[in-house]
């Protein structure tokens, strides 16, 4: 996941001429990712859930003294796109030519693997059928004769169980010796159709896919090929074949892309049954029964109930309890902090210098021990668990739960995924809005993202704090947040036009989380913190330290203190916090937990800085990601409604915890 | 001699009518679209007046023509069914809604009330019940006139299990067979494998409805559950 956070993550490959290039594709969850690592020796991001790839991913691979280059795509379960991550997969196709589709396909669900193959040999393309999974077919009794579908299909078929590396030396075999070949499949849509197929072919250019497949999805009302068809045809032969398309729509009466999709669909039920044995299933088995009871009304909260407790124990006091004092107190309080001030004040005699290094806004000593003494194992242990909730398959299960919850704010229970994936990080979670289906879904949930929802590191922080103080203190807190989170949500749902998304998705069996996958998506991630967060540490550092040897400091701490003292009632220093809290979200957090270390915050004030905090502005990258996937207009917007709701929120807890004298 | 309430027993609803030849002479159509527009008319009002029937249909001198061919009767410019009449009505309508129904939800049309109008002359009664059956014996049409019953309601009230339901009235842990969908976003269902034909088992309800298609396991909200229509297996 986290090799999608940024778009130069998708790099160290080489394209040009001597590369064939090789598109993998295949419907969402059947272990496209997993694949492609193997093949390429590059890690892309693995999860139990559809939509763990939202992006294109690139890697290069030799064989035989043939060299290749990989694109990895997000799933699709139609070449007609539904939503932004699936047009990205089709797009590819449409402008790239590949000189062969791998497609990896789920060997359980053979017939949907189908509907995509039938859709590649429409389009002309060269086709080697991955069939992945196999163990999980075997084990739903579920068994496929390659061998036949082989002659049924005329192109290569391989059956691999990515995890355990079977069947990949096979697969590589297949990719560098075989001729690439086009499915042999041939499918008739009834004379109607196949008129106007050939009517709207008759106006198409020549292209990397066949003008069938175009002609099919234009008759089908695909929407985004617009762009496509500005780009290289003239606006009265656009308009000609809109026309086309309504004529035969007329005609035909269903809606063509049913009808197209029936027929698709009954050719691959008829494949499937040639090639496919199915033996009674065996008992279900423990994974069937987790499965089942962690979206069952009443026992699914259970274990939404377990997941939270788990979660709090192995984050809240375990890394931001345990290994923080640990690392902060011990590592750098007693050794590392000491060792570096006597160093640094024996090697540099300025004392302007020793204090931008050591000092109160230090490099190391604020820096380095707020991103690896306190935000690292509160992120790491975070990411832990949350590697291990992703790769269970447990998170879509949630949307199940969540739903009706989602629906208050105009969401449908798929947005739980982003909401989810913003607890890791807000960053990655705005781009993941994309597999929602409506743009007023996207912005709905980047909107919720940007104000209520923390960040792991912040998260950790926060718990850190609350459990100090008292159980009360992390309820008042949860309570505020979620309460903003309902209520702004109302509101969004009822001001963004359009209408609220209807709720479906696939639900992913439970697995067995894999301990190397954990392993290296965990250090994956955490890299990826060091290297992205402690130079915005550093940064934010240096710009307070210029800020206070300047001066400006306590000017902006007296323009601003009308509204932190007075409103919130909070010391004048948290401003510090709120500032480079900008930089990052979790700095601005380990801001406030130093803070209250040093007896400078009463409980009130720690309550009421932490929800603040929590609403405040994201942080750079993540408004930086927002700008990307929705417009500098609308993120600027967001940000102008974002801040004065979070200093409300805090306002009026401030005042009812001060009102009605509330201890914590 | 003539009823002015709707509600006809069982026996009479399983006795024939005398219907006009199917070869639809122009007179028999007219007769139809009078006793169909009556029988509407008294839905809403207790009396029917002969001039609201001509202000909609025209040509007063065939509407009491009618009255001799034992259809009708008109007593102070009031019309009132005949035995014979209000059940030609009776049935008359119950097709013209039923094919309403047919066309809106498993078609999926929307221009389709010339259609009906012309599908109602057509079907036998065997098409007509086979249609009623298919559809779950619908009690209202797509604009909510209520549907006459017809023999196979009564039946079904009493012991049969309808044969197409929504997808929300299935039992839990029932497997059925898709008919149609009328469900929203049924385009992205369908290409998860949820296409009219595909065999399902309904695992849950609450909080979500979640499907099992063959190896695909599927959670939808409530909107789209009562879209997909359904026969249990």
């Amino acid at each position: 996941m986290h090799r999608h956070r940024h778009r130069h993550r998708d790099k160290g490959y080489k394209t040009g001429s001597g590369y064939q290039r090789i598109a993998l594709i295949g419907n969402p969850n059947v272990g496209k990712s997993i694949i492609f690592g193997l093949l390429t020796g590059k890690y892309a991001a693995v999860s139990n859930y559809p939509g763990t790839t939202v992006e294109v991913f690139h890697g290069n691979i030799t064989l035989d003294g043939k060299k290749f280059l990989l694109v990895d795509t997000p799933g699709v379960n139609s070449l007609i796109p539904m939503s932004e991550d699936e047009r990205v997969t089709r797009d590819i196709l449409l402008s790239e030519k590949p000189s062969l589709v791998l497609q990896v396909g789920d060997a359980k669900n053979l017939k949907r693997t189908l509907l995509l193959t039938i859709q590649l040999a429409e389009m002309g393309l060269p086709v080697i059928l991955d069939l992945n999974m196999e163990d999980e077919a075997r084990d739903r009794g579920i068994i496929i004769d390659t061998k036949k579908l082989k002659e049924v299909l005329g192109v290569e078929v391989v059956g691999t169980i990515a995890p355990e590396r079977k069947g990949i030396k096979t697969l590589k075999a297949a990719i560098s010796q075989q001729i690439p070949k086009v499915p042999q499949i041939k499918i008739h849509y009834g004379s109607v159709i196949e008129d106007y197929i050939e009517r709207v072919a008759s106006y198409l250019p020549e292209t990397n896919i066949s003008k069938r497949s175009l002609a099919l999805m234009i008759l089908s009302g695909d929407e985004s090929l617009r762009g496509w068809l500005n780009a290289n045809l003239e606006e009265a032969t656009i308009q000609k074949l809109e026309d086309l398309r309504d004529e035969c729509q007329k005609k035909v009466k269903r809606p063509v892309g049913l009808i197209v999709n029936e027929i698709r669909f009954k050719k691959a039920g008829e494949i499937t049954n040639m090639v496919m044995k199915k033996s009674p299933q065996k008992g279900g088995s423990l994974s069937v029964y987790i499965g089942r009871a962690s979206m069952h009304p009443f026992w699914g909260l259970l274990v939404l109930l377990l997941v939270l407790y788990g979660l709090y124990e192995f984050v809240g006091v375990f890394g931001a309890g345990i290994l923080v004092d640990f690392l902060e107190e011990t590592i750098f309080g007693k050794y590392l902090n000491p060792m570096f001030i006597k160093t640094i004040e024996a090697i540099i005699p300025v004392k302007f210098l020793q204090e931008m290094f050591v000092g109160q806004y230090g490099l190391i000593t604020m820096a380095l021990t707020y991103a690896i003494g306190i935000i690292l194992p509160i992120t790491t242990t975070f990411f832990i668990a949350f590697s291990i909730l992703e790769d269970s398959g447990y998170l879509p299960r949630l949307a199940i739960m969540s739903n009706r919850v989602f629906n208050i704010m105009g969401l449908s229970g798929k947005a739980v995924l982003p909401m989810v994936l913003g607890l890791g990080c807000g960053t990655m979670a705005v781009m993941t809005t994309r597999i929602l289906e409506s743009r007023r879904d996207r912005i709905i949930a980047t909107f919720l993202l940007a104000l209520a929802v923390p960040c792991s590191a912040q998260l950790g922080v926060i718990l850190g704090m609350l459990s100090a103080l008292s159980a009360k203190a992390l309820a008042i807190w949860l309570f505020s947040v979620l309460g903003v989170l309902l209520f702004v949500g109302y509101l969004a749902s009822k001001i963004v036009p359009g209408e609220q998304s209807e709720f479906f998705l696939e639900i992913p069996p439970i697995r067995m989380p894999s301990i190397s996958n954990v392993t290296v998506k965990t250090a994956g991630r955490a890299v990826w913190y060091l290297k992205e967060a402690v130079p915005l540490f550093m940064l934010g550092t240096f710009i307070l330290f210029v800020l206070d040897k300047l001066k400006i400091l306590g000017v902006i701490e007296k323009i601003t203190s009308p509204v932190v003292v007075g409103v919130l009632g909070l010391p004048a220093k948290t401003t510090e916090a709120f500032l480079i809290g900008f930089f990052r979200r979790d700095y601005g957090a380990a801001g406030l937990f130093a803070m209250a270390q040093d007896g400078l915050l009463t409980p009130v004030q720690t309550v009421v800085s932490l929800v603040t905090i929590t609403l405040f502005v994201p942080c750079l990258a993540h408004f930086l990601m927002m700008i990307k996937e929705r417009g500098l207009r609308m993120s600027l917007t967001m940000l102008a409604i974002i801040i004065p709701v979070a200093v409300l929120a805090g306002g009026v807890l401030n005042w009812i915890l001060r009102t009605f004298d509330i201890n914590i | 001699m003539w009823n002015s309430g709707q509600e006809a027993s069982v026996e009479e609803i399983g006795k024939p009518c005398r219907r006009a030849a199917r070869s639809s002479t122009e007179e028999s159509l007219f007769e139809d679209e009078v006793l169909e527009t009556v029988w509407e008319i008294r839905e809403k009002s207790e009396a029917v007046r002969l001039a609201d029937v001509v202000e909609e249909l025209g040509n007063e001198e065939s509407i009491r023509r009618m009255q001799a061919n034992g259809l009708i009767m008109i007593q102070d410019d009031k019309i009132y069914f005949t035995e014979e009449g209000e059940c030609r009505a009776r049935d008359i309508t119950r097709r013209h809604l039923l094919a309403e129904r047919l066309f809106a939800d498993v078609l999926d049309l929307t221009d389709y009330e010339e259609d009906a109008c012309r599908f109602e002359h057509v079907i036998s009664p065997e098409v007509e019940e086979a249609i009623c059956t298919f559809l779950g014996h619908p009690p209202l049409c797509p604009h909510g006139r209520p549907i006459p019953k017809g023999k196979c309601c009564e039946l079904y009230a009493k012991k049969v299990q309808p044969l197409v339901q929504s997808l929300k009235d299935l039992e839990v842990g029932k497997q059925a067979k898709v008919l149609f969908i009328t469900a929203p976003a049924m385009d992205r269902l369908a290409s998860m494998g949820l296409v009219p034909g595909a065999s399902i088992r309904l695992q849950q309800k609450k909080p979500s409805y979640v499907v099992e298609i063959d190896e695909t396991t599927l959670a939808v909200g409530e909107d789209i559950a009562k879209g997909i229509y359904v026969k249990q297996a």
